[in-house]
Parts: C-alpha cells; sequence; structure tokens
C-alpha cells in the first residue's frame, strides 16, 4: 500500500478509503477496470458491467494509465453515491430496478424534456434478458451520464437554441465518439 | 465531408473451417460444457496479442451480433459466425500491423478504414486513437480496433438513415440526436 493504514488523506472519504483497501487487490496503489469491477455491485448483487466500469475509469483517471488512484476512487466513490440516491428515490416500488416510466420520471426531475417513448427504448434497450424490463443502478449511472453528455454536445451546436441542429458525418461521428466513453 | 459505403463486415478471407474442427475449438473454449460460450469464456479464449486480457466490451459487442435469442452468449451454430468475424478480423489487422508489435498507429488506422471507405481527417483519426488507445501506448491493440471499427459501423449506419439525400449533413431534434447516439432509434 502506498499509504500506511488508518492514516487517511485529507479529502479523501473513509468509506471509500477502507474499500480501497479492500479493492486493491494486487497493493499497487491503483485500481484497475477489473478490481473495479469486483468492487460494485447493483441491488441484486450482481457485478456492475464492463461499460459502466471501463467509463467510469476514463472519467476519473486523471492520470489517462486507464486505472485510479486513492484520490479518483474517492470522487468516484461519492459520484456513485449521489446517482445511488437519486435511484433509490425513482425505484418506487423499490424492486432494484428502474422501469422506463420510473427512468421517465427520473429524467423529468433532473430537467430532461423527452417523451416518455424514449425512456421507455432506453431502458428496453438494457433490460436484463429474463428479468422484467427494467435497468439496474449500473445502467442508469451509464445512460444518465451518457445523456448529460450528449446534451451537452448537442447544446454547443444548438447556438440559436432552436432544438434543431445541422450536423455533418464526421461532427456526428466526433461528438459521439470523444463523448459517449 | 462526403462519406462513402464502408464493408458491413470484414472482407471473406478466409474458407470456412470444417465443423470438426470448430467444434474441437467449441468444446474447449465452453468451460462448464453449457452448450453456449458467456462473455467470459470467449475473453479468456480470445487474445489481442499482447498479454493483457481482451478487451471485455468488444467480447459483448461480438456476442451480441451473434446471440440470436438474447440469452447472454453463443450456441455451437452461433459460434461459427463469430469465429468467422475474428479471424477476418485478424486478418486484416495483421496485413495493416507490418511490424508484428500486436499495435497499430495512427497511420495503418488511416489506411485501414480508408480501406473500409471511410473518408476521415487526419484531427478525426487523432481522436480515434485516444478513444480506442486502451492501454495508452498511443497505438490501438487488435481487441480495441475492432471495438473501434464496431462503434464507427454503428454510427455510419445511424446516421445514413437520417442522410435520407445521402449529402453528408442531417438535420435532427434533440430527442433524435439522442436516439441515434443511444442507437434506439
Amino acid at each position: 500500500s502506498i499509504l500506511p493504514s488508518g492514516n487517511i488523506p485529507p479529502g479523501v472519504n473513509p468509506e471509500a478509503y477502507q474499500w480501497f483497501q479492500t479493492v486493491d487487490t494486487d497493493h499497487s496503489g491503483f485500481i484497475n477496470p477489473k478490481e473495479l469491477k469486483q468492487a460494485l455491485v447493483n441491488s441484486n448483487y450482481s457485478a456492475f458491467n464492463d461499460e459502466t466500469c471501463l467509463m467510469m475509469i476514463n472519467m476519473f483517471d486523471k492520470t489517462r494509465t486507464g486505472r485510479i488512484d486513492l484520490f479518483g476512487f474517492s470522487a468516484l466513490w461519492d459520484f456513485i453515491q449521489r446517482w445511488r440516491v437519486l435511484f433509490q428515490q425513482h425505484d418506487r416500488d423499490c424492486s432494484g430496478s428502474i422501469s422506463g416510466m420510473e427512468l421517465q420520471q427520473a429524467l423529468a426531475q433532473m430537467g430532461y424534456n423527452l417523451s416518455p417513448q424514449f425512456s421507455e427504448n432506453l431502458v428496453r434497450r438494457y433490460a436484463m434478458r429474463g428479468a422484467r424490463p427494467g435497468i439496474q443502478l449500473d445502467r442508469f449511472i451509464q445512460v444518465c451520464t451518457q445523456l448529460q453528455s450528449m446534451t451537452q454536445v448537442f447544446r454547443e451546436r444548438d447556438t440559436g437554441m432552436t432544438g434543431n441542429i445541422r450536423l455533418s458525418y464526421e461532427d456526428f461521428l466526433s461528438g459521439a465518439v470523444t463523448r459517449l466513453m | 465531408m462526403a462519406y462513402h459505403s464502408p464493408y458491413k463486415a470484414p472482407p471473406h478471407i478466409n474458407a470456412p473451417p470444417d465443423q470438426g474442427f470448430l467444434w474441437n475449438i467449441f468444446q474447449r473454449v465452453d468451460k462448464d460444457r453449457s452448450g453456449v460460450i458467456s462473455d467470459s469464456e470467449l475473453q479468456q479464449a480470445l487474445s489481442n496479442g499482447t498479454w493483457t486480457p481482451f478487451n471485455p466490451v468488444t467480447v459483448r459487442s461480438i456476442i451480441s451480433m451473434f446471440d440470436r435469442e438474447n440469452k447472454g452468449g453463443v450456441n455451437f451454430n452461433e459460434f461459427a459466425g463469430v469465429w468467422k468475424y475474428i479471424t477476418d478480423w485478424q486478418n486484416i489487422f495483421r496485413t495493416y500491423d507490418r511490424d508484428n508489435s500486436g499495435f497499430i498507429d495512427k497511420n495503418e488506422l488511416r489506411q485501414a478504414l480508408t480501406g473500409f471507405g471511410y473518408r476521415l481527417s487526419d484531427q478525426f483519426y487523432g481522436t480515434l486513437i485516444e478513444k480506442f488507445d486502451r492501454q495508452r501506448k498511443g497505438q490501438v491493440a487488435f481487441d480495441d480496433f475492432i471495438q473501434c471499427c464496431i462503434v464507427l459501423q454503428r454510427l455510419t449506419d445511424v446516421f445514413r438513415r437520417y442522410d435520407t439525400d445521402q449529402d453528408g449533413w442531417i438535420q435532427v431534434s434533440y430527442e433524435q440526436y439522442l436516439s441515434m447516439v443511444f442507437n434506439i432509434v
């Protein structure tokens, strides 16, 4: 370990610190996507999916080395907790998963003006097979984070605030590749 | 900028392998003998040539392409498609990875994608390298190369659906745009 145990650096969430020690199984001082995946679970105890883990590593990996240090992990921890609270708030039937209608309500509360059909389509795309249609916490985090980011891309191009944009092929590719992952 | 017609799939280079050969491979990869190869079974069986685990996101993309019943894996019949898909990509990758390093650089990526019919700016190739260089080497490994091509293909397909007059430009609303990038059109 890079730090003596019990000596939590300032700005680091103590709970995140404890988790970091447990999750950093090779004691490298860094958490890679595989270690992160082992650390995070949905309400039904399924592991977080790989896309969400990779997305979050990319968000909190300030060193661009494909892994995160204690400070990055602490920020990631707070990030997940905020989404977890929101998730639980909108999972009204406490099923551990969010339905299309529940997602629609969550997005409306966050200020998105999107049709119920959009939420239904999103949930159908990411729903687990066999289960009743709904998304777990990991997909919820992925979808909401990507919505924020892609809304930003749209806004940057919708300079006249008309709600419509004209977009070239490469600009379309570039916005999606740069911001979607 | 104009765009052309990238291939739907890599060109068919290999003759189809015989069933006995494939069955042997299938049985070795299907470790739990369930008759279905899962993401983790396929991931363990694949090599990106650089001693690092095969990109799990690429594995998911490939399996979902061939998994017809959405069962979370591929049966023997579907595996034949997976095998061919991966070996075809492997041959393409080897063509461009001239020094056999297991990585292709920006120029090689440009040559490969230009060969598929893409016409993209130098700046965009820089973006691609930055995004798909999972190992942070300034180059792209085999598994990440496949993922890059899958993503480009998917985005190009959805763009083309909106670009009805084929002029390389689209006009879309906010919700249409989000539906396009989330692939729920």
